[in-house]
């Protein structure tokens, strides 16, 4: 499973490929299970040069019944720097936010500051 | 400190508004990301993993209050109401947006501040021992020199598309405060023979993939041809660098494959065929710098009896004066470091509201300035001892009165994982997990000097190479791990770090950082510092101790 992400041109915020537009939090994120769609939006988000920069495709996993971002370094682009929690996406907090926190994928981590669950 | 003049302000005016005409193309689409992104890097604006970042440079580390108010102010307005200071004295503000860039260098830049070449391969902001003008171990304030270079290299156009980028570091006095043996060129100043001072010129050292310690290609330059000098290395390194391979683009890479001394010899003869009388600094020029840094201090008593009073009632107070409070060269005076590594805090960042308090106390009592050091602590310079009381108890009601300097809870830590675009790994996490581990000032204080340097990636902006216990973030299979050296020096006593082992998951880091501190207290003999004593026993024992649930 994938997803589509890449930083909004103008405030460089990460955000997510959704049916053509561009949402702010990952859990409205398009998931594609089909390699040749999810390349075909790339494509469709690499002419949108005044919207969003540097747009790729990310693999996706399923934490507590929800999806997350495989690696560490996606999962903190969707929530924030793990310092400051009260600062990024994390700050509004959620099932998602909760989601991506406990999410356990090739980038495990142990936990220590609660990004991520130790099992 | 320096001022700009009409024509330095006219320049940095001129090149706000061409910037902001071309964050307008961009945003239009008259130009492309990858037309764009070269020149928003040449005004110090990344893109990283949440916004957009904007390096500020902060020329030797320099500031004034109204300058620190700027960046407070420019914190609240335009980002999240802190700033995180660098091991390059920069000031790096994480949550920019593209939009408000060009407005954030027309505010800064009306006090005489930018971002230029703080990124990009160019020569970067010049830095210098951050007790300029205030230590009495100095030949001479290093930032006259820093200055100096500052105006040559600034926007220079034969040295604005090196192989690579390029950092220099002065510094004035022996015990060096400015890391000089791990810089593209670190100049050490030294008195000569007859009294003339010049400068030991150390080519090639670096961090990152590769780790160099400089070599030194002259050991006395005098300082009026310093310019011509830098000139001579730099056509060197623009002629030879690698510019097919940037992992072998930086000149520590050349002056490696040359040899220090062939590397020199070519230095020698670039320099002795320049037209030197062109390029070095005229008399009255250099003058005219050092005129801008020369404080006026007052005459005062070399001892103050409201500190001696405060010393003994108040063991605080005390333990602030024997770890943040340094000799000044004018009796009557302190240096006073400002410890942004509170334990549990980000290492170098700093709230617009502690700037602002900040920039207070620089004004009322310092001689209106601060400095930034590269170990992301600041300092107020130029602090009269009578005042260390009040002083005192303003950093302490901001939360910047840690008594915690050069010991082992004021860690260097790059952003790492939780800002930066590069880095494999976090590094603010580890350092505030070890610093709360060892929070007890106590503890602390019985430990002493211990340096721990930390990053999130190989390019070793926290300078892990020369921790005395250095910590890198790695990506391993895609989890955190951490590789620890030990033994590192980024100062006169410089060396790289040894590795200690197989690198740690996370959750061992901190554990590990104890059982080496128990090494050394085990091991230590009087007087020996944590380095002292790896020097004299080797990674040994400290090996046997962290991995010794592995066997």
């Amino acid at each position: 499973m994938k997803a589509l992400t890449g930083n909004m041109l103008q405030d460089g915020e990460a955000v997510f490929w959704s049916h053509g537009r561009w949402v702010a939090r990952f859990r409205d994120a398009e998931l594609f299970d089909d390699a040749g769609k999810a390349e075909a939006a790339e494509g469709a988000a690499k002419s949108q040069q005044t919207v969003v920069v540097d747009p790729y495709l990310i693999d996706v996993i399923e934490s507590e019944g929800l999806w997350a971002p495989l690696s560490f370094r996606e999962r903190v682009r969707c929530l924030g720097p793990t310092n400051h929690p009260q600062h990024g996406k994390q700050a509004d907090g959620g099932d998602d936010i909760d989601a991506l926190r406990h999410a356990i994928g090739a980038a495990r981590s142990t936990g220590r500051v609660n990004l991520i669950k130790r099992k | 400190m320096y001022q700009y003049d009409v024509i330095d302000k006219e320049f940095t005016d001129d090149r706000v508004a061409e910037f902001r005409e071309q964050v307008g193309r961009r945003i239009a689409g008259e130009i492309t990301e990858d037309q764009f992104k070269p020149i928003r890097l040449l005004n110090g604006l990344y893109l990283q993993l949440h916004a957009y970042m904007l390096r500020i440079a902060i020329p030797y580390g320099t500031l004034t209050s109204k300058k620190l108010r700027k960046l407070a102010w420019v914190a609240s307005t335009y980002d999240q109401g802190y700033g995180h200071f660098t091991t390059r004295t920069n000031l790096q503000l994480h949550w920019i947006k593209l939009k408000d860039a060009p407005d954030i260098l027309a505010a800064l830049g009306e006090v005489g501040m930018h971002s230029m070449q703080t990124s990009g391969n160019t020569i970067r902001n010049v830095t210098a021992d951050p007790y300029a003008g205030a230590t009495a171990d100095e030949l001479d304030d290093p930032r006259v020199w820093a200055e100096a270079i500052r105006q040559w290299s600034t926007l220079h156009p034969e040295f604005s598309f090196l192989p690579r980028k390029f950092k220099i570091a002065v510094t004035a006095s022996a015990k060096d405060r400015a890391a000089t043996r791990v810089y593209d060129i670190g100049l050490a100043m030294r008195r000569g023979r007859g009294g003339e001072l010049g400068f030991e010129v150390m080519v090639g050292g670096g961090l990152g993939r590769t780790p160099y310690l400089g070599a030194t290609i002259r050991e006395f330059l005098p300082t009026r041809h310093l310019l011509s000098y830098l000139q001579a290395i730099l056509r060197v390194y623009n002629r030879y660098g690698r510019r097919d391979n940037i992992w072998k683009a930086r000149i520590k890479v050349l002056v490696a494959s040359l040899g220090a001394e062939a590397f020199a010899r070519q230095v020698e003869a670039e320099w002795e065929k320049s037209e030197q009388e062109q390029v070095d600094l005229p008399d009255i020029e250099l003058a005219r710098i050092r005129a801008d840094f020369t404080p006026k201090f007052e005459a005062l008593k070399p001892r103050s009896e409201a500190v001696e009073k405060l010393k003994a009632s108040d063991p605080a107070f005390a333990r602030f004066l024997r770890h943040n409070v340094h000799p000044h060269k004018v009796p009557g005076y302190a240096l006073v470091d400002v410890s942004l590594k509170t334990p549990g805090q980000t290492p170098g960042d700093m709230t617009s509201e502690q700037m602002n308090v900040a920039a207070d106390l620089a004004e009322t009592y310092s001689l209106d300035e601060i400095r930034v050091n590269y170990t992301q602590n600041l300092i107020l310079p130029h602090v009269k001892l009578d005042d260390l009381p009040a002083v005192y108890a303003a950093l302490k009601a901001a939360g910047l009165a840690t008594p915690n300097i050069d010991l082992i809870s004021d860690i260097i830590a790059c952003p790492g994982l939780d800002y930066c675009a590069l880095a494999n790994a976090r590094a603010i996490p580890v350092a505030q997990h070890i610093a709360e581990r060892f929070a007890d000032p106590e503890r602390a204080e019985a430990i002493g000097e211990l340096k721990i340097k930390i990053s999130g990636c190989i390019n070793a902006c926290g300078h892990h190479h020369v921790g005395h216990i250095g910590i890198l973030g790695v990506d391993k299979k895609g989890e955190e791990f951490y590789q620890v050296t030990l033994g590192g020096s980024g100062e006169e006593d410089a060396a790289l770090g040894s590795m200690l082992g197989p690198a740690l998951p996370a959750d061992k880091v901190t554990d590990a950082v104890e059982q080496m501190v128990e090494v050394y207290l085990r091991e230590r003999r009087d007087g020996e510092r944590f380095l002292d004593t790896f020097r004299r026993t080797g990674v040994a024992p400290f090996k046997e101790a962290v991995y010794a649930d592995a066997h």
